[in-house]
């Protein structure tokens, strides 16, 4: 083992510091080829057949990721200097690079080069660090060449031409990644070549051949020592670029240094930054604000249209309506800008299809093509492919590379095809795609985390004492008709003191995922369940969720429950946590549990219970709604799915009964209860949840909808608000709960975090009004869950706190993977309604109710309640603003026909006719018309 | 960050269970009465003893047994960071004390009272480890100076990063935020006689932290002797024994 | 302090009479001088001098600051030394401060001229970046490892040695910022700046002992001192800064003589410590190449 030292010198806050670092050179890494007859090979990875080794060069990784993810290219050696450059330069392909190292399918082998005696090269005087690096990759591949021998061709991947040429002066065998794709005669492989951004301007353009496009389209980007300058300067201002979901032409840049939101309208101010990018902006002068928002208005008019969609159930998912829309004149708040440089871009590939287009005469050749993403925030991609016929028809995904100033798309390549447009299983695989989730079988590992199945109560855990024998209390759960993972369960009992005794009976999932387990570990990272029409991706493996976890009817199942004594009139006197063994007694549905109530006849010891529990529920909803809590309303819809074709055969409105809203309560109140008591334990390190209050900009649109109906709205607080709500009562018995519909998409969902971020005023949870809250009663499906059970554990003394607790930032981190996996899954479980809904009407034109929500210039948006979907009514063709049969007053939010008959105003209703057309083959869309 | 890559290499190339270079020099400081560099990596420390002697301060003299004393310094130039550093700060003087106790604990003071014996560890280089390092210098100059001990003090330091135990950690591991066990021992004895800890750890996985300490120090001890002997035949062959 | 029997003090004082030391060296001989360089790797330089039984250790690190507004073409160095209690009990807690103090000013004096800059060994102006706004500030830190007499001159090698193995960054300055900011500067990790050490100056300290002086004294010798005086003289034999010390009187006429005599001696340690300097800087390399 030999020694060697390198120095680095590096700055830090303008300081200079001389760091030293120890090297180590090491004898004992081996190269990764099981024929080796001097390595260990235990470790190999490389085939024992392969004639040819590639060795890439840092750029190819970064360039051509896609290329190596496809299974074509194998037997492939990464560097560590090429490991950690990649890094250096982007995090997401430095993972994707490590899954392929890791894929046990792939033939992918890491060679420490920087750490193995022969192959380290120390740094030559007057040699950049690049240079160096390009030396290492060769005296490596070199090194390998020498010590395989003559059976096995190592060949050195670059398109570096210098590199290139060094190589083959060396006598290392090198070919760029094109002439080495071509030599493996597989001709789809091509299309996954990045090409090089240099043959940009020669390429021949697929959208517009017209002598004007060499035209510059774009400004150019700042170089970046000049951005850095200028954000220390305080010109720039540094944020994450968010596109409008609903309209691709406005980005938001949530900027620390001004402690506003910048606006940045249309695409040219937006200058080639996507979705997510780091980017630097700088603000317009103030007098163009007003200017600027209104072409971005009229650009976005021009060139799309809303398509049909499920009615938002929350501000996040909501389209943002530019607040004071009609007033042109005032004054716009938000400050406006543009983008002068881009620091750090979020370029991934896109799910989506091809632009329509004919065939291009010359049949097999090189086609150039325009890729339109699934997500509206991507702009158009321009990719060329040989395979053009295939994939029109398809979805695909694609890969963004570039995005030069003269082209007003950018450019990318086609990574690989999902299936057919409008296909079922096709669409739903986009759906989890666009919304990262992973829905890959549980791998053996995880599944090793079993208990032995069959699993039963054993006697270990009767005799455990952290366990309370609670089988002889008649425990029932109610959820909806045909749950197979039941997590809560409850039971009710009059006490002799005529209190009575209530307990929530959660599954006991923590007894089985243990902290730090693959098991653990796959369920944190899943974060949920996502629920879609025709399926269920799982959190935690089957067995688990549905058998030894669910509390099914008549069988032993181990809980952690909340137990309360409570008075008749609903009072909590007393709280008590404890883990126990259970016996359902009978797994009701929400229907049965609400018929067996509404039965009067019925005087069985769990009707009475359900009734005692009933009274209780009532109780508790009413005060809870007296604190100021608010009756939201989101227009969910249920479908009806062939058993066999999996299609939709119905299609409506999820009703709520009473039972329900009695679940709901208690569950409420233990998840209230269980998040006091984690709080008071752990005060740095809880995981709770908070619903921040919303503010008057988004509750704008709910104020305006209403007062155009001559409604009056509070909000200064919530509980003014749920009065308001209350109070704000129509004609029909719909028009409240249109009302509460709207308020709820006002508002924002709730989020997780760590306790130890925030200070106390802001735990609070504006729905529920309640100052602390957290998810303990779903388990089985939520991560969440599973930390506040290990929580609460922790803080009876009944088990170790595990350790990702006693560090904030990872606790925090995980909030945050939390947030983002159940925003995805909620994106996932419309998209998969939606897409539903799409497959339903498609072979059935139907006219129903609707109610309008906005006027617009060309028509109106309604509401379809019975399938809880939105979309535009078209009462004018595109573009025609003036002079149709239709007088529009945006402002007062009415429309009305010229010759007086017929006029709309806003939550009124209409009739209207829905259908599935297909404008353009392949790309079917539903479609409203008025009746 | 990742301390550790997935081929089971930390960041200076070593393997979780393996230590840095170690160096040893008898002898560095002639005026002194025992002296030694100790180096682990880039850590270099250097130790003086001076004694046994006669007590300096006569209200400090213990009449059934020798007085240890020790100062730690560091060199200005020892850290990255320059700067002054005062003499008899906080962190120096607990690890002033922590080295006394621990030498004091196997020197056969009885043997020697009405005397003292003055240990300075000076550190030229910090470069995580020091505590250890030192420990181990002194041991060496102790020795050199022909001071009677029960046995062999040696120390090494561990910690805990990616969920991976790892030996002698250097500054970068050391300021990872990690737990950070130092482990000094009585090898002949198998003894443990310095033991020190940040931050949190379960208590299995602290289990496995300190044996892999107990090793390291097990190996340093084996290197110890080694330069003793070394050291021993030359001072035979010097005086032509 | 060492005791010394009377019986031992004449011992010194004769042999130096009679030009023949205790340790068997001529009055104006230095004992060997062994110099290794870049021994504390994250300075920007560093050195190690042995003297007999004295071991010092100098380093130089050099950071970016602001120049003095008096001076706004010119860097800055400070020069501070410890001295560590391995070298001596008596160093323990506060008690080498008084003799770092001594030693510091000394050094300060004999290597960096006067408060304008002017008369330094080292080039002040090269170390300025941007007029009135950055510049180099060099930390001179001396350590003393091990003393047996002549610590100045040992320092003095050191310091020496230390700068001729220092590599300073080269720096690029942005070029847009404004007359009224700081300016952004980049820092180079490849490309180094040596310093030209041959104006710096070395330091001979004649040490007086009855009637005779001596070059070189160790600790014994020091003790029987009346006084002694400090010149430091460049390659060209020009004194850049002088020390006396030590409480007795002296004659200006034997000043000058002592003077005439330390630059004699101060072109033979030049020459040696320039011959060990550029062998220890090659034997740093050869470590480099061989590691």
């Amino acid at each position: 083992m030999l020694q060697s030292k390198s120095f680095v010198k590096k700055t830090k806050q303008g300081r200079v510091v001389k760091v030293v670092r120890e090297h180590y050179l090491r004898d004992d890494i081996y190269c990764g080829a099981p024929l080796c007859k001097v390595c260990d090979v235990a470790a190999s990875r490389l085939s024992s057949t392969a004639s040819t080794i590639l060795v890439v060069d840092t750029n190819v990784v970064l360039h051509q990721i896609d290329l190596l993810e496809n299974p074509a290219i194998d037997d492939v050696v990464v560097l560590s200097v090429v490991l950690e450059e990649v890094k250096n330069k982007n995090l997401g392909v430095y993972n994707r690079l490590r899954a392929l190292c890791s894929n046990s399918q792939r033939r992918f082998f890491v060679f420490s080069n920087e750490y193995h005696k022969d192959t380290y090269v120390k740094i030559e005087t007057g040699e950049s660090p690049n240079d160096r690096n390009d030396r290492a990759i060769r005296v490596a591949a070199q090194w390998y060449q020498n010590h395989l021998g003559s059976a096995v061709r190592v060949l050195l991947i670059t398109n570096d031409r210098d590199n290139k040429k060094k190589a083959v002066t060396d006598g290392i065998l090198a070919e760029t990644v094109e002439s080495y794709v071509k030599s493996l005669g597989q001709p789809a492989l091509l299309d996954l070549i990045v090409q090089p951004p240099s043959d940009d301007v020669t390429m021949e353009d697929a959208e517009d051949l017209r002598p004007s496009k060499r035209k510059t389209i774009y400004p150019e980007h700042k170089p970046m020592s000049e951005i850095t300058s200028g954000l220390h300067r305080g010109i720039y201002h540094q944020g994450k670029l968010r596109v409008n979901r609903y309209n691709p032409f406005e980005a938001y840049v949530g900027s620390e240094s001004i402690g506003d939101e910048i606006i940045v309208y249309g695409r040219t101010n937006m200058n080639r930054a996507f979705d997510g990018d780091i980017v630097a902006v700088e603000l317009l002068p103030q007098d163009r604000w007003q200017e600027e928002k209104s072409l971005a208005i009229a650009n976005d008019e021009d060139e799309e249209e809303d398509d049909v969609h499920l009615a938002p159930s929350s501000a996040d998912d909501a389209p943002r309506v530019p607040s004071s829309a009609g007033d042109k004149n005032a004054m716009p708040t938000r400050p406006s800008g543009r983008v002068i440089g881009i620091i750090k871009r979020n370029w991934h590939s896109y799910c989506g299809s091809l632009d329509p287009m004919p065939m291009p005469a010359g049949e097999g050749g090189i086609a150039h093509a325009l890729f339109v993403s699934k997500d509206r925030r991507i702009p158009k991609i321009r990719m060329q492919t040989r395979q053009l016929g295939n994939l029109l028809d398809k979805r695909i995904i694609v890969a963004v590379d570039s995005w030069d100033r003269l082209s007003r798309h950018p450019s990318g390549h086609y990574v690989r095809t999902i299936g057919e447009i409008g296909d079922r299983d096709t669409e739903s695989e986009v759906v989890l795609i666009e919304n990262d989730i992973d829905a890959r079988p549980f791998s053996s590992q995880v599944l090793a985390c079993l208990p032995p199945l069959p699993w039963s109560v054993s006697a270990e855990d009767i005799s455990n004492p952290i366990r309370q024998d609670l089988r002889h209390l008649r425990v029932f759960s109610v959820d909806p008709p045909g749950c197979k993972d039941i997590d809560d369960a409850l039971h009710c009992m009059l006490l002799p003191s005529g209190h009575f005794e209530v307990g929530v009976h959660i599954a006991d999932v923590t007894n089985f995922v243990h902290p730090g387990t693959p098991l653990d570990d796959e369920a944190a990272t899943r974060g949920t369940s996502v629920y879609l029409v025709e399926r269920r991706i799982d959190m935690l493996p089957k067995p688990l969720t549905e058998d030894v976890c669910s509390l099914r009817s008549d069988v032993e199942r181990l809980t952690f429950s909340v137990i309360w004594e409570m008075t008749p009139e609903a009072e909590i006197i007393s709280t008590r946590y404890t883990k126990a063994i259970i016996k359902s007694c009978a797994a009701l549905s929400y229907v049965e549990a609400q018929a067996r109530m509404d039965d009067s006849r019925l005087m069985d010891p769990l009707t009475t219970d359900l009734r005692n529990m009933n009274v209780l529920a009532k109780i508790m909803r009413q005060k809870r709604i007296e604190r100021g809590a608010l009756t939201l309303a989101s227009a969910e819809v249920k479908f009806q799915i062939d058993t066999e074709t999996h299609d939709p055969l119905d299609i409506g409105m999820y009703q709520i009964r009473e039972a329900n809203q009695m679940i709901e309560e208690f569950m409420l109140a233990a998840n209230i209860s269980v998040a006091k008591k984690i709080l008071e334990h752990f005060p740095p390190t809880s995981l709770l949840r908070r619903h921040p209050s919303p503010t008057k900009e988004m509750l704008e649109p709910l104020i305006q909808t209403a007062a155009a109906v001559g409604l009056c709205l509070d909000v200064t607080s919530s509980k003014a608000l749920a009065d308001s709500l209350d109070r704000a009562v129509g004609e029909d018995p719909y028009f409240n709960k249109l009302i509460r519909i709207l308020a709820t998409r006002c508002m924002t969902q709730a989020v997780y975090f760590c306790s130890g971020d925030l200070s106390p005023p802001e735990f609070c949870h504006y729905g529920l009004a309640a100052p602390v809250y957290t998810h303990f009663t779903s388990p089985i499906r939520r991560y969440a869950d599973v930390i506040v059970h290990r929580l609460l554990a922790a803080s009876l003394g009944i088990c170790r706190l595990p350790d990702i607790f006693q560090e904030r930032p990872r606790l925090t981190s995980i909030a945050d993977n939390l947030n983002y996996r159940h925003k995805n899954a909620q994106m996932a479980s419309r998209a998969s309604v939606e897409l539903h809904t799409l497959i339903y009407f498609r072979n059935r034109p139907t006219d129903t109710e609707a109610r309008i929500l906005k006027i617009r210039s060309n028509g109106f948006i309604v509401f379809v309640p019975k399938y809880g979907i939105e979309g535009p009514v078209h009462l004018m063709a595109r573009g025609q603003k003036e002079g149709g049969k239709w007088i529009v007053d945006e402002q007062q939010q009415k429309i009305k026909k010229i010759d007086g008959q017929d006029s709309y105003g806003v939550l009124q209703t209409v009739r209207i006719h829905m259908e599935v057309v297909e404008p353009q083959p392949n790309r079917p869309k539903l479609q409203l018309t008025l009746i | 960050m990742e301390y550790v890559n997935p081929e089971g290499l930390r960041l200076d190339g070593r393997r979780p269970m393996e230590m840095r270079q170690l160096r040893a020099e008898i002898g560095v400081i002639s005026k002194a009465d025992g002296s030694a560099v100790f180096e682990m990596g880039n850590t270099k420390v250097i130790a003086a003893v001076y004694g046994p002697r006669e007590v300096q301060n006569r209200s400090q003299q213990l009449n059934d047994q020798a007085l240890v004393r020790c100062e730690y310094s560091m060199a200005n130039f020892s850290t990255g960071d320059r700067m002054r550093k005062p003499k008899g700060d906080r962190r120096s003087t607990e690890i002033s004390l922590v080295i006394r106790q621990t030498m004091e604990a196997c020197i056969l003071t009885h043997l020697m009272p009405r005397s003292q014996i003055d240990i300075f560890v000076q550190v030229l280089q910090a470069d995580g480890g020091t505590r250890s390092a030192c420990i181990n210098a002194a041991t060496l100059a102790l020795a050199d100076a022909g001071i009677p001990m029960r046995d062999l003090v040696t120390s090494c330091s561990s910690g805990f990063l990616n969920g991976t135990p790892l030996l002698d950690l250097n500054y970068l591991e050391d300021s990872a935020g990690g737990a950070d066990v130092t482990v000094g021992i009585l090898p002949k004895l198998d003894k443990v006689t310095l033991l020190q800890m940040d931050a949190k750890l379960q208590m299995d996985t602290f289990e496995n932290v300190m044996q892999l300490a107990i090793e390291g120090c097990k190996a340093v001890a084996s290197y110890i002797r080694e330069i003793l002997l070394e050291n021993t035949k030359q001072l035979e062959s010097r005086r032509g024994i | 302090m060492v005791g010394l029997s009377l019986g031992e003090q004449n011992f010194i004082k004769g042999g130096i009479a009679q030009d023949l030391r205790t340790d068997g060296r001529k009055r104006l001989t230095y004992r060997p001088i062994f110099v290794e360089t870049g021994i504390i790797p994250q300075a920007s330089g560093s050195a190690r001098v042995k003297l007999g039984g004295t071991d010092v250790i100098a380093s130089v690190k050099a950071e970016l600051g602001r120049p003095n507004p008096s001076h706004p073409d010119k860097g800055k160095v400070s020069i501070y030394v410890d001295c560590s209690p391995t070298a001596e009990p008596t160093f323990e807690g506060r008690g080498g401060e008084e003799l770092s103090t001594e030693l510091s000013s000394a050094l300060q004096r004999c290597l960096l001229g006067g408060k304008s800059g002017s008369g330094a060994g080292i080039d002040l102006s090269s170390l300025s970046i941007v007029q009135g706004k950055v510049c180099w500030d060099l930390y001179i830190d001396g350590l003393v490892v091990s003393s047996d007499g002549n610590l100045l001159d040992a320092l003095g090698a050191a310091i020496k040695a230390a700068l001729s193995n220092t590599a300073i960054p080269k720096v690029q300055v942005a070029a847009n910022a404004s007359a009224d900011q700081q300016p952004e500067v980049d820092v180079s990790d490849e490309e180094f700046l040596q310093f030209d050490t041959t104006a710096v100056p070395v330091i001979v300290t004649l040490t007086k002992v009855g009637r005779h002086y001596i070059v070189d004294a160790t600790t014994e010798e020091e003790s029987q001192m009346s006084s002694a005086i400090s010149v430091s003289i460049n390659r060209q034999g020009g004194i850049c800064g002088l020390t006396k010390r030590g409480g007795a009187g002296l004659d200006p006429s034997i000043i000058l003589d002592m003077i005439s005599v330390s630059k004699h001696v101060s072109e033979q340690l030049m020459n040696k410590l320039d011959s060990e300097i550029a062998a220890a800087e090659a034997c740093d390399e050869d470590d480099e190449m061989d590691s």
